[in-house]
């Protein structure tokens, strides 16, 4: 028995389109009730959660393997095989600021920033050896720099659209972001048996 | 912090399962005084250069780095390379627990392994691989599986790719993530082609049971880059040769282990677990560091992981 998860939101459609390609078709569409697990066959079955979620949920071993986006994996650091990446759900993580600011590329001073990444964001200053104050956002960040609450924020950008309504810009990359397999160390050793051919259909 | 409630990452045992871990200890004892070990209790705090970082330090009134047990098989070297110096074959056991600083504080394990010292060859891996296995199966788990690689392997083909300190890191942590669409970014951008980056490339690969590691080990050798993979290779094949334990894996992508391992590496999972329950390796450097070059192989046993599987 293969426990998978299953981010909600964006990811959830092709991810489960992907799975379903390979043979793991779910007794009922998640969605279509408030089940939180929903059987596939007699071999596998999906739980569904919040992708900032699907981390835990798999290193801990509650769910065999799940999808979920880079900037999760890397985020919650938690310790997962990461064999396939489905090429959806593409988007780059950044640092903006107003666009009449005067952050830029060649950070100098300590800078005030927000996001809902405050391990990556850490990670990205104390390479370039800024000190940083970080605020950690649950939603709306953009407005943390509209408003002044901080000089800049880390972010998810999909188009730039929500970026440029709101008078800010990129100013730069941190990581290149797509949904990724990501499967429990265990697992991939325990039931290498199940999950092998999965893989290969997946991958 | 509330004093009346242990630290995160440490814990009371009472009653049942004080009585379950001793029962446990008791059993692996027993498989372990039977294959000729010896125990050995080290100090529980001793000074700091013995561990790595990950160690809890504190300074002492002159000042010198202490530091509470974080690893046995560093201090079972010391012991081996000082007091025991020159004793060969040396078979050696512990058990108790190691404090590692975590993420958030500080990670007591409680943990009991062996330790096999003045033996290079491949007898000795396969040793202390079925000792390993029979660990497990003394404490009655099931369908356990060892996993068998070599960091050796994995080092040879990083020096015959000529790869920087920073890049050989890339590599062994897409490695061990089976991450092979970064390994493949890597490899394509940084390492020049060759038989070097064709062998990097197929770390990447699922485990293979045990029947099929001849082919695995087989295709790996006609990709190797150099006499020193090949050697590494040749001595995975020649240790499965030598031990029946049929839970074994191999898996050329098996490279984590602890930092001082120089060839073998093999972890242990066992079902129930979302983490392996022990692992060990060859560290033929570390008894250098105490004075005594010797070759030595060992494994340990998270029995904070394994004693709730245990019947």
């Amino acid at each position: 028995m293969l426990t998978i998860a299953l981010p909600k939101g964006r990811l959830q459609t092709p991810a489960l389109e992907r799975f379903v390609a390979a043979g793991v078709v779910p007794d009922e569409e998640p969605g279509a009730s408030r089940k939180l697990i929903i059987p596939a066959g007699r071999d596998a079955r999906y739980v569904i959660l919040k992708d900032q979620d699907v981390p835990l949920y798999v290193e801990r071993g509650a769910a065999d393997l799940g999808v979920c986006g880079l900037d999760q994996v890397l985020e919650s650091n938690a310790d997962l095989m990461v064999p396939i990446d489905f090429g959806f759900g593409k988007c780059r993580l950044c640092l903006a600021a107003p666009r009449e600011s005067s952050v830029t590329a060649e950070l100098g001073r300590s800078l005030r920033v927000a996001s809902k990444y405050p391990r990556l964001t850490a990670q990205w200053f104390a390479r370039r050896g800024v000190p940083v104050d970080l605020i950690t956002l649950s939603g709306s960040v953009e407005l943390a720099a509209v408003s002044g609450l901080t000089d800049a924020i880390v972010d998810l950008v999909e188009s730039g659209r929500t970026l440029a309504e709101n008078g800010l810009a990129v100013v730069g990359e941190i990581l290149e972001v797509s949904a990724r397999l990501v499967v429990n160390r265990a697992a991939y050793r325990l039931k290498v048996e199940e999950l092998l051919p999965l893989l290969e259909k997946l991958g | 912090m509330d004093p009346a409630v242990p630290l995160p990452g440490t814990q009371d045992l009472l009653f049942d399962g004080a009585r379950r871990l001793r029962r446990c200890e008791t059993a692996l004892c027993e498989v372990f005084e039977k294959a000729g070990y010896a125990e050995v209790i080290p100090p529980v705090i001793e000074s700091a250069d013995v561990f790595g970082t990950e160690a809890f330090r504190a300074l002492d009134r002159s000042g010198r780095l202490l530091a509470l047990r974080s690893d046995f098989t560093a201090q079972v070297a010391r012991i081996a390379a000082t007091r025991l110096s020159g004793v060969s074959p040396l078979r050696l056991y512990y058990r108790g627990s190691v404090v590692r600083r975590d993420r958030e504080s500080v990670l007591e394990r409680l943990q009991a392994g062996c330790e096999l010292v003045g033996e290079p060859g491949a007898d000795a891996d396969a040793e202390v691989l079925a000792l390993a296995a029979a660990s497990l199966q003394a404490l009655g788990l099931k369908q356990a599986r060892i996993s068998l690689g070599s960091t050796g392997y994995f080092e040879a083909l990083a020096r015959a790719a000529a790869v920087s300190e920073r890049l050989a890191r890339a590599l062994h942590d897409a490695v061990d993530r089976k991450d092979l669409p970064t390994l493949r970014s890597l490899c394509e951008r940084e390492v020049p082609p060759g038989q070097a980056r064709d062998a990097l490339l197929m770390l990447a690969q699922p485990p293979r049971p045990r029947a099929q590691a001849a082919e695995l080990l087989a295709r790996a050798e006609s990709l190797a880059p150099g006499e020193e993979a090949r050697a590494a290779l040749r001595r995975l094949a020649e240790v499965l040769s030598r031990t029946r334990v049929a839970e074994l894996e191999v898996d050329l992508g098996e490279v984590r282990g602890l930092g001082y391992y120089t060839g073998l590496v093999f972890n242990l999972y066992a079902p129930g677990a979302p983490r392996p329950v022990g692992g060990g390796g060859r560290y033929d450097t570390l008894l250098g560091r105490f004075g005594d070059p010797r070759p030595a192989v060992g494994f340990s046993l998270d029995l904070d992981a394994l004693v709730p599987l245990a019947c």
